[in-house]
């Protein structure tokens, strides 16, 4: 058996699971697992303004950049966690459905490269902050991170209009 | 003088030229819409890191009011953007959405938030120093904070599922 048979033999069996029947069936059962995915999205695009806002000097300068960095982190994190597992379970329903998608697989590419980038570039540049001020790396390392998970967001919106 | 029904100006606003261009376009329709998501997850992400706050779950050797300050500040922009497409959202279906129960719900939510954060403003606010930096925040001020986690986590879901009710 190919790898591609595998994968349909595995989309074709969460399609006719009697659980994931259940949840794409039900009237209530997508939109309950969305809304969990929304506001797990909604904790990773606050905690990602707020930690750039800090970084960049432009807001929350008050704070102690590490400490206040650090519990940011800590959430982030965890809004990336709540996001990606109600996101499975939003996905293995119909995975299908969402393979076959164009703006879906823009969406896992920009994901990829946003995760990658928050853990790698992002997480380096953090790790020093000058107490005032901003030079134009720090610009650019802040407008990539942002983009990018604004691109995740606008791609998963884009899902529903363009196939 | 007859008083037109709310359903009768919904059923109006919903037929307007423009309103029907806008629900039809293939392109600015989804913009605004994304745009709205975008921006309410912007600020109800700003106003998550103060509620957090206010638990005491993160940033706890951190004031109070430098966070409320900076969070309110910024999540302004976000509230400015969610309210002004949210409007051009609704007239373009005002009428579906006037009869979606789910709609209604996130309204009742959305003044819950907004009522709830007003009585922040002035319970609270004014004597903040006082507990700026104490080791507990006032029970009050908590029950503000789960209460603003609950009406958001509500305006999100109903938001999401009144389209399933279209």
């Amino acid at each position: 058996m190919s790898l591609r048979e595998l994968v349909a033999a595995f989309y074709a069996w969460c399609y006719h699971s009697p659980a994931l029947s259940i949840l794409r069936d039900t009237k209530l059962g997508v939109p309950a697992v969305q809304t969990v995915h929304l506001i797990g999205i909604t904790i990773v695009l606050g905690t990602a303004v707020t930690m750039n806002l800090r970084y960049l000097n432009l807001g929350y300068r008050d704070l102690d950049a590490r400490s206040f960095l650090s519990s940011l982190w800590t959430w982030f994190r965890r809004g990336l966690l709540l996001t990606v597992v109600a996101g499975f379970v939003v996905f293995l329903p119909d995975p299908a459905r969402y393979v076959e998608n164009t703006s879906f697989r823009v969406k896992m590419a920009v994901l990829t490269v946003a995760i990658l980038y928050q853990f790698t570039v992002f997480r380096r540049a953090t790790r020093s902050i000058p107490t005032s001020g901003r030079t134009p790396k720090m610009i650019a390392i802040a407008a990539i991170t942002l983009m990018l998970w604004f691109g995740v967001g606008w791609c998963g919106r884009a899902i529903a209009f363009i196939g | 003088m007859i008083m037109p029904s709310i359903q009768s100006i919904c059923h109006w606003l919903q037929h307007l030229e423009w309103a029907q261009a806008f629900r039809e376009s293939s392109l600015l329709f989804p913009f605004v819409e994304g745009s709205h998501i975008l921006a309410l997850s912007i600020s109800v992400g700003l106003v998550f890191v103060l509620d957090l706050r206010l638990l005491r779950l993160a940033f706890r050797g951190e004031r109070v009011s430098a966070i409320m300050k900076q969070s309110a500040r910024f999540s302004l922009f976000g509230f400015a953007v969610m309210f002004a497409t949210g409007i051009v959202l609704f007239a373009a279906q005002a009428e579906k959405a006037y009869n979606n129960r789910f709609f209604l719900a996130k309204m009742v939510f959305l003044a819950g938030a907004g009522i709830n954060a007003a009585w922040y403003q002035k319970k609270y606010f004014p004597n903040m120093e006082d507990w700026d930096t104490a080791a507990r925040t006032p029970v009050g001020a908590r029950v503000c904070a789960i209460v603003s986690l609950i009406c958001w986590a509500a305006v999100i879901g109903c938001g999401r599922t009144m389209a399933y009710e279209f």
